[in-house]
């Protein structure tokens, strides 16, 4: 082939992607058998348990009938919102630094997306009857409830999930079509049908970029809908600290900032043991990290906005609620989550910090925590501390829901492995368009 | 029985170029293949026109009809009065309208993107697997050996690197 | 086609706010609280009377005891001057429920009798009715629950045994109610009279503190005892519209 005389750039990120797709190393193997046994003992065990005995395996009880699930779900629906959603507003406002990224930050998306559904699985006392929630003629001719704002979730995560599957995919295509010609054997099969022929002609590229761009326009008004319709779960009732009109915002910017402390996350590691060095750089570290300022102090506004507010309503629920979230049972968690989400992603004021790729991995991972505990907090101080003082009590997570939470992670690492092994974890064609672009040279003119 | 030529470039500027000189010498509208999109197609090769607006508008109108009439009707099937509100509540019914114009809307995009962009292949087309990795490829449909050396020499003369003639069908 | 036109005669019928037809009774609850002695005799009967299971100590430890009525105690002042004071609380079937709206299947909704259901079989679990209850009077079945032998014998026959991952609450003795109606509809009336039917804790209420009506007759007891000038809702600011009407303990020596 002649195309051994060049340059080659371009096929130097096609030999990139290609091998990290079929070379696996043993490393790979390890970790992603650590990861499923570590889903299989701390997440389907347990979960097998509390599905045999019942819901009362995790620690929940008579006010605070929400738990570590359910913060959970909140949790992982969080950590799906910067994959899609940023990518989709880096797609149109054409950031040239997301194309290195995106495709791993979609996954994202897409996997803690099934993870959360799996923790309202996990949530639910009667799980087994979950499809209720759906709506489908039955012969019982009952439909569920549209007034409900469990029902708004239902809608607006079966939309999303098929939205980000969708938009993963599509962006996908031409880089399957690239994948398909350089594999064999199983693999082969599974790119031609994944491909659908792409050829990369120029009409396919012009629909391909009008669907891709229709679907990122789609996609962020879902986007934001989805974590305001999670935070109406709770707003929408009457529970003193829950229900607030801040909490839309509240929630969708604690998303973006916890999904974007992920991306953080994801990157680092993908850099590290993909061997993405020249794809993934320091530029992209500092954008985010940016982002990732921006978006604390954002949240720490609105932190301090809810206890305003709280404060400002003069009742003494509200009250006893702020006292109780400040000086509580639980006070040591919330300075914990203030310390992490709010003191130490001020060090990215200084770009030094900002431009190196460990202490962005820890900070990061300890947003994610600070995140986790804001969710928690946000069920378990308010339930516990409702209108009439003699239904007030504690609730402390059982041993089952702390291995589910571990365990969900594990599933999370798991469908991740898998991915990068099937998906371009990097968009080929993309980081091609930011490459400098092949020029005509007379020296090719004879043939 | 129809044969393609195809000429494989290293760049996409020569590679449109190509394009242009056969389109106005006479041939069927010529195809480019690359492996990114190539920019400026349409001033050279003509305006393209996508259908997948309007599969997105009236995916997303039917999405959003189709979500009220859910709600709405399913509260009227089976009436379960809740929470001292109306049978048919607007504010909670306008988020379940929401969430089904967008699903509609990526669902009918997808559709418009599959038809308008003929997916998924059935049959084998004219291919070069290079066009995935560096390569532009210009392809044009010729009806007999003239037109094809006609448009073969047209592609060399444009700077192609290589020219094959691939036959379609049978 | 037949469903269109009823949607559409509907329409006006449909979006009527409150109720969009009137109910055949208002079953109401007063509870003087001048008369309430707090000695538990309600929750005795309530427990009987609705296969309400007994959760054991180490579930009771958790707090997950089940009573569908509860007498709440408050302590006021400290110890020598120590006031006890309590108020029995239960489901309190208002009229603009909450748990209702929330509730993504239906398992808990108004019936044509006004008052809050909840329906066992259609209950999925998700738990958040009793989180959108400000009284916190629903109880969730966290495991399934035994009776051993020969306890499982006083089960009333009457009312279902919950299984796990099920919310239950008060339901006004909804059986009675219904046997009710079956003897009167016997007897050839059409409507209940006030005192045919009382739900085991106003039954068992040894000062009659309690008193379960309907507040659409205007001659009930109830009707008459909700219009005391003691009567009011507990937590009436969040605007549920209880069913259920305290009136007010007069204090004899205010200090």
């Amino acid at each position: 082939m002649p195309t051994e005389e060049k340059p080659l750039q371009f096929a130097d990120v096609n030999n990139d992607i290609v091998r990290s797709l079929v070379v696996t190393g043993r490393n790979y193997y390890i970790t992603l058998g650590i990861a499923m046994f570590v889903a299989l003992a701390c997440f389907f065990f347990p979960w097998f348990y509390q599905l045999y005995y019942g819901i009362g395996a995790a620690g929940m009880n008579h006010p605070t009938v929400w738990g570590t699930y359910l913060a959970s779900f909140i949790f992982w629906i969080g950590l799906s919102h910067s994959g899609t959603l940023l990518s989709c507003v880096l797609h149109i406002t054409n950031s040239e630094w997301r194309k290195a990224m995106y495709r791993s930050a979609e996954a994202m998306t897409l996997f803690s997306l099934l993870v959360a559904a799996t923790m309202v699985m996990v949530h639910v006392g009667r799980p087994w009857f979950i499809h209720w929630a759906a709506p489908y003629p039955n012969q019982m001719g009952l439909w569920p409830n549209f007034k409900s704002p469990l029902l708004f979730d239902v809608m607006a995560i079966t939309t999303y999930l098929t939205g980000s599957l969708i938009f993963i995919y599509m962006g996908s295509i031409p880089d399957f079509a690239a994948v398909r010609d350089r594999t064999s054997g199983w693999r082969r099969h599974l790119y031609v049908l994944l491909s659908l022929g792409w050829r990369g002609t120029d009409t396919e590229w012009h629909r391909l970029g009008w669907a891709y761009t229709f679907l990122a326009v789609l996609i962020i008004p879902l986007a934001v809908s989805v974590h305001s319709i999670v935070s109406w779960d709770f707003a929408m009732s009457l529970v003193p600290g829950l229900h607030q009109t801040i909490f839309a915002p509240y929630f969708v910017v604690g998303a973006i900032y916890s999904g974007t402390a992920g991306i953080v996350t994801v990157m680092f590691v993908l850099r590290k043991y993909m061997n993405f060095e020249h794809l993934i750089t320091q530029l992209h570290f500092d954008n985010l990290g940016k982002l990732l300022l921006f978006l604390s102090l954002l949240w720490t506004y609105i932190n301090m906005l809810e206890l305003f507010t709280g404060w400002y309503s003069g009742t003494s629920a509200e009250y006893e609620q702020i006292k109780y979230k400040l000086t509580g049972f639980y006070a040591p968690l919330y300075w914990e989550m203030i310390l992490f989400c709010a003191v130490a992603p001020l060090l990215m004021f200084s770009t030094k910090f900002r431009t190196s790729f460990v202490p962005m991995l820890v900070l990061s991972i300890a947003i994610n925590i600070g995140m986790y505990t804001e969710r928690f907090l946000i069920i378990a101080t308010t339930l516990s501390r409702q209108y009439l003082p003699d239904a007030w009590g504690v609730y402390v997570p059982s041993l089952v829901e702390i291995s589910i939470l571990v365990g969900s992670l594990a599933v999370f690492v798991t469908l991740f492995l898998i991915f990068v092994k099937i998906f371009p974890s990097v968009s080929i064609y993309e980081v091609k368009e930011t490459m400098p672009q092949p020029r005509k040279r007379e020296a090719n003119l004879e043939s | 029985m129809s044969s393609n030529a195809l000429g494989l470039f290293g760049d996409p500027v020569s590679a449109l170029a190509a394009a242009g000189t056969l389109k106005d010498a006479g041939f069927a509208r010529p195809e480019l293949m690359s492996p990114i999109p190539i920019h400026g197609v349409e001033e050279v090769l003509g305006p393209k026109k996508s259908v997948i607006r309007r599969f997105t508008l009236f995916g997303a109108i039917f999405g959003g009809l189709g979500g009220f009439a859910l709600a709405a009707g399913t509260a009227v099937l089976y009436v379960h009065p809740t929470g001292g509100r109306p049978v048919i509540t607007f504010p909670p019914f306008l988020i379940i309208t929401y969430e089904m114009t967008i699903l509609f809307g990526i669902l009918a995009t997808v559709l418009g993107f599959l038809i308008s962009a003929r997916f998924p292949a059935i049959r084998e087309r004219v291919y070069a697997p290079e066009t995935a990795v560096d390569k532009f490829a210009v392809t044009v449909t010729c009806d007999n050996e003239d037109t094809f050396s006609r448009a073969a020499a047209i592609l060399r003369a444009a700077g192609a690197e290589e020219v094959r003639n691939i036959r379609e069908g049978e | 086609m037949n469903f269109i036109d009823r949607f559409v005669a509907g329409w006006a019928k449909y979006r009527k706010p409150g109720y969009y037809e009137d109910f055949d009774y208002a079953w109401t609850m007063t509870i003087d609280l001048d008369r309430c002695s707090g000695c538990g005799a309600c929750v005795t009967a309530c427990q009987a009377e609705n296969n309400i299971p007994i959760v054991g100590e180490e579930e009771l430890r958790k707090g997950r005891e089940m009573q569908w009525i509860r007498i709440e105690r408050y302590w006021e002042g400290e110890y020598p001057n120590a006031k006890l004071k309590f108020i029995p609380m239960l489901c309190q079937h208002c009229d603009a429920a909450p748990c209702e709206t929330v509730c993504p299947v239906s398992a808990t909704y108004h019936n044509q009798d006004g008052l809050n259901t909840q329906i066992y079989n259609r209950c999925i679990g998700t738990r958040s009715c009793a989180v959108y209850c400000p009284y916190e009077v629903r109880y969730f079945n966290y495991y399934d629950h035994h009776w051993d032998a020969p306890l499982e014998q006083q089960l009333n026959p009457d009312v279902t045994v919950r299984e796990k991952g099920v919310m239950e609450k008060c339901t006004f003795c909804v059986q009675r109610i219904r046997q009710a109606k079956d003897h009167a509809k016997d007897d050839g009336r059409r409507r209940l009279r006030d005192g045919d039917v009382q739900p085991a804790c106003v039954q068992s209420c040894p000062t009659e503190a309690l008193n379960f009506g309907d507040r659409k007759d205007s001659s009930s007891k109830v009707y008459r005892s909700m219009h005391d000038p003691r009567a009011y809702h507990v937590l009436e600011e969040l605007n549920t519209l209880p069913s259920v009407v305290y009136l007010k303990k007069v204090e004899t020596h205010a200090d």
